[in-house]
């Protein structure tokens, strides 16, 4: 508008200075008669799209209608000023009176994804061509579209592959475990040296003291934490050895409390069970390291155990009890923390260990069947992402030399990128 | 008894009394060097009618002086010593030392007590073990019986002696005088003499003792030792096993039939017999520097003995009974426990289950008799081989390094942590191995005996190959504590029969392809070639002769210089000879019942078993 404004601001300048100067009628006149045919000065309104169809989008839970159509004629993005400059999206629910404005999308577009439809319910679209010259006549769709539901996604095809295969890999294990036979899990010497920690601590009349993180109950490492503290206890429970748990949440505390109980009561020792050994300290994060440092300092504990999320007060922990000589089992999934706790623990459980410890010290068979069905999920992932590389090293090398098959390396190098690893695999 | 130098020592009686036979032996220095010269045996005397010790003993002494033409007894019926030449036509009389082991009436039979099942009762169980004495039973506060079945199992059991641990110095008063409590209300009754208090021995923590001495009343005889474990770190097992053996003499062996007398006629305590093989072992190991196992297979239970480099280096001794195995009274349960398919692998012909099985039971019923035919021999040590592999399966697993003791690591470990309680008995480092007992010791043909071992134990690397030739170990271990030198000598000329030398790969591969190739070269044996995977071979190389062998194994395939490494070595001939087996490790024959039988059948011919 404002550029239209400018031209003819020049033009009126332009005439009255002809007038003035009447050496130039001439080239006024010329000047005139070219601006007045200049298509802005000439407006008109657009003319309006044609094929127009609405149609239910696939693959969704059909709350979503696709409508397309073919560009206005006067839709020319080189044309200046374009003739379109945006196309008004209109719906209406069938049998109704009056068409709403959905949206608008801008020139060169041809198609809408309209995603606040009802399903089950039929409606009418209309399209309106925009430009300066004003709106193109409304086209309206001949036949009204119904968002359906679909109940599979045939476009995620790759993924139900592999969903299908890890399930089948843990059922199948279940099945095998509750069968009776033995499945090998690798031995984990962090959970297997709990024993030898509780065994130590009760040979040298000390406590143990487990320690089960600084996060709160809803982090999965906690919850981990509190799992082998189950086994803890039983143990303690089994050998007579006092078990201190200080805790920087009080929900954890109070979860803490009832797994130890139950560990207790499952042993036959409910009369050994201390309740307020299982103590809430504070949530500040350095002062629960100082209160379980000067506990360790004081106690001197011959075992303990770190089994949770740890920051930086993980080296502080550790360090002061390997200096009053404890037997330490850490576990965590902090990736920043884990060298700390290695250098400075007898055993520590890492990570994908740290989660399995409930199946390998429980030795239940649906969680032993998981595990091991997790596993093949694992090692899916690892062989793809060496075929992948392979592929791809494959492929980049034949691109540079006269290495035979490049173009089947290419090829099979799209067909993972965009079915198995795009958006038909794992990748949304 | 009296001291005397050892220098002076030329003639040496030593017996062993076991249950059922007293063996004498007679080493008479000849030359400067001892050397074992005459044995004689006689039933041993414990029960009645005649109950008294010494007559077997004196009856064995008279046979061995019969022979030696050397008159060893008196006619008061005692053992002539000093020892006298030959004089005035009279013949050389009596000896500078009589010494004497004894496992008669069951050997010495023990309960041991500790805290933790792991750790201090299984160091009170290696004192125990490494005394000579059978572990009747191990309470522990976490072996999972309630309290009222502890004191149950005690009642029931009638040890000679009982050994407690439990707790460190400074550490737990509690669990220890809770097995205490369990122990004092039992009121266990002593296997010999009801008259006579149950002997105790303390060896826990030391702040612990006197609670434990005012739990007991007077039916106990408490001794406190040092503490089995004064830190988790440590084992100190000598206090508690010199006080097993003076509580064996004082009061197990008074208490015997006749013991009494023999205490006093020897120039040495009286030795429980395990004890004084675990004795010699670990001498022989000590003066050679070498690691060595040495086995007993009895009919109803298998002694194990090793000697091992511990984590310091220091050589750790250790001891296990098997008691569920044996040839003859456990027969049925080593088929039981090791199934009949993997005795049947070791047979090279085919056998029926049935017929096998009669056989099983007629051995166990009739446990003095011996095979008559070649098959009954063949199955006879098919059954040995299961029943030493199940005994040293046990071993490994019970001679570990300590438990319970604080680990140092670095960054590097993260993927590498070891578990502590590791078994020290490593294949590769064994450097000898000592066989004896009937089926080993009295098997037709060396060959058969070398056979037995290896396929048992499957020695990895260069392994020397040996059985007591009459079962002298026990006599030469207590000469051992009076005399070393003659204990050695006679060990390494008279005791034991050297049966060659194994060499064997360790790794797996298919069968045929290379394994090693060796070069063999020695005075009367010169050989170089090529050994494929699951072959066996065996060159002669005899008695006293020695050979350099050279080794180069395929890749994947170690000798004891890691996989793939040269290793060179001189090796010991013997009566059997250079043995050189590529059938790998672990040796799994092959599963298929025919392809087994073809395959045990060509081992069995390349190492001469059962020939002619």
């Amino acid at each position: 508008m404002d550029r239209s404004f400018d031209i003819l601001h020049f033009a009126f300048l332009s005439f009255q200075s002809s007038v003035v100067t009447r050496v130039n009628v001439a080239f006024g006149v010329a000047l005139v008669s070219m601006l007045m045919c200049h298509p802005v000065l000439a407006q008109s309104s657009p003319q309006s799209v044609t094929d127009l169809v609405a149609k239910d989008h696939p693959n969704d839970v059909g709350t979503t209608l696709d409508v397309s159509w073919s560009l206005s004629p006067d839709d020319d993005p080189d044309a200046d000023p374009p003739a379109v400059s945006t196309y008004h999206i209109l719906r209406k629910r069938e049998g109704d009176a009056e068409f709403t404005k959905v949206g608008e999308v801008p020139l060169q577009s041809t198609s809408f994804t309209d995603k606040n439809v009802e399903r089950k319910q039929a409606y009418l679209y209309q399209v309106v061509a925009v430009g300066p010259g004003g709106e193109s006549a409304a086209v309206t769709t001949t036949e009204a579209a119904t968002p359906v539901m679909e109940w599979f996604r045939t476009d995620r095809g790759w993924l139900a592959v592999f969903v299908l295969l890890i399930c089948t890999a843990v059922t199948t294990f279940i099945v095998i475990a509750k069968s009776g036979r033995e499945l090998y899990i690798r031995n984990i010497p962090g959970l297997e040296a709990v024993d030898e920690a509780v065994g130590r601590a009760t040979e040298m009349g000390r406590a143990c003291l487990f320690v089960p993180g600084i996060q709160d109950i809803n982090d999965i490492q906690t919850v981990a934490g509190i799992t082998v503290l189950s086994r803890v206890a039983s143990l303690t429970a089994e050998y007579g050895a006092r078990l201190e748990v200080p805790t920087a949440r009080s929900l954890v505390m109070t979860t803490a409390r009832e797994t130890v109980e139950a560990s207790y009561l499952a042993e036959g020792r409910p009369d050994a069970y201390r309740k307020d050994d299982i103590y809430y300290l504070t949530d500040e994060q350095f002062g629960y390291a100082a209160a379980v440092t000067g506990t360790i300092t004081r106690e001197k504990p011959a075992a303990c155990f770190y089994m949770g999320t740890f920051y930086a007060e993980s080296l502080l922990l550790a360090e002061t009890a390997n200096g009053v000589g404890a037997i330490q089992v850490a576990g965590t999934a902090e990736p920043a923390q884990l060298p700390f706790f290695v250098a400075a623990c007898d055993y520590t459980l890492i990570g994908e260990e740290f989660f399995a410890a409930s199946a390998y010290l429980s030795g239940e068979p649906i969680q032993l069947g998981s595990l091991r069905g997790q596993d093949v999920g694992k090692l899916l992932v690892a062989a793809l992402v060496l075929i992948g590389c392979g592929v791809a090293t494959w492929g980049s090398v034949a691109a540079n030399t006269e290495l035979v098959g490049g173009e089947m390396a290419a090829s099979l190098m799209s067909f993972l990128q965009d079915n198995v690893l795009g958006s038909k695999g794992f990748l949304p | 008894m009296t001291k005397l130098n050892p220098d002076q020592i030329n003639v040496i009686l030593a017996t062993d009394c076991g249950s059922t036979t007293t063996k004498a032996i007679l080493i008479q220095k000849i030359d400067g060097q001892y050397r074992q010269t005459f044995r004689g045996e006689a039933p041993t005397t414990v029960e009645q009618p005649v109950a008294d010790v010494t007559v077997g003993v004196v009856n064995a002494a008279t046979e061995v002086g019969e022979l030696a033409g050397r008159r060893l007894v008196d006619e008061s019926g005692k053992i002539i010593r000093p020892a006298k030449p030959a004089s005035d036509g009279q013949p050389p009389e009596g000896c500078d030392i009589y010494i004497s082991t004894s496992s008669a009436g069951g050997g010495l039979q023990m309960l041991v007590t500790g805290v933790v099942r792991e750790m201090t009762a299984a160091s009170a169980k290696r004192a125990a073990l490494g005394a000579g004495a059978i572990v009747m039973d191990t309470i522990a506060s976490n072996d999972r019986r309630k309290p009222h079945e502890q004191i149950q199992r005690i009642r029931e059991l009638r040890p000679d002696m009982i050994l407690m641990a439990g707790g460190t110095d400074g550490g737990t008063v509690e669990h220890v005088v809770q097995i205490a409590e369990l122990i004092a209300p039992a009121k266990p009754q002593p296997r010999f003499g009801s008259g006579y208090r149950m002997p105790v021995i303390y060896a826990g923590n030391k702040e612990a003792a006197k609670y434990v001495d005012e739990t007991f009343d007077e039916s106990v005889e408490l001794t406190v030792v040092e503490n089995i474990r004064p830190v988790l770190e440590r084992e100190n097992l000598g206090p508690a096993r010199d006080q097993i053996h003076d509580v064996f003499l004082e009061h197990v062996m008074a208490h015997a039939p006749g013991y009494d007398k023999l205490i006093d006629w020897t120039d040495a305590p009286i030795m429980p017999t395990p004890g004084a093989v675990g004795d010699i072992l670990q001498e022989i190991a000590k003066a050679r520097g070498i690691n060595v196992v040495g086995v007993d297979i009895g009919g109803a239970t298998t002694d194990m003995f090793s000697v091992f480099d511990g984590p310091d280096g220091e050589p750790v001794f250790n001891r296990t009974v098997s008691a569920n195995l044996g040839m003859s009274y456990s027969i049925s349960n080593v088929c039981a426990e090791a199934g009949m398919p993997s005795v049947l692998r070791w047979v090279h012909f085919d056998m029926d289950e049935r017929e096998l099985r009669n056989r099983v039971k007629n051995k166990m019923i009739r446990p003095t008799t011996i095979p008559q035919t070649l098959e009954a021999l063949v199955f006879e040590q098919a059954v040995s081989r299961e029943a030493l592999r199940l005994a040293y399966i046990q071993h490994r697993e019970f001679a570990t390094t300590l438990k319970g003791v604080q680990q140092q690591r670095t960054v590097g470990d993260t993927f590498a942590q070891q578990k502590s309680g590791q078994s020290i008995v490593d294949n590769m480092k064994l450097d000898l191995m000592v066989a004896s007992g009937g089926v080993l010791s009295h098997a037709p043909r060396m060959e058969q005996t070398a056979s037995m071992l290896i396929d048992a134990f499957e020695p990895e690397g260069i392994t020397e190959l040996a059985k007591d030739s009459i079962f002298m170990m026990p006599h030469l271990g207590v000469l051992a504590s009076v005399h070393p030198q003659a204990a050695l000598e006679v060990f390494e000329k008279d005791c034991l029969i050297y049966l060659g030398t194994c060499v064997a790969a360790k790794g797996r591969s298919k069968p045929g392809k290379r394994c090693f190739t060796y070069e063999i070269t020695g005075s009367t044996l010169n050989e170089r070639g090529e050994m494929s995977f699951g072959e066996v071979r065996l060159f002669p190389l005899g008695l006293g002769e020695t050979a350099r062998i050279v080794v180069e194994p395929a890749r994947g395939f170690d000798l004891g210089n890691g996989p793939g490494k040269r290793v060179e070595r001189e090796v010991r001939g013997g009566t059997v000879g250079l043995i050189l087996d590529a059938r790998g490790r672990p040796l799994i024959p092959p599963e298929d019942r025919a392809e087994c039988r073809r395959t045990v059948k060509e081992w069995s011919e390349s190492l001469k078993l059962y020939e002619g």
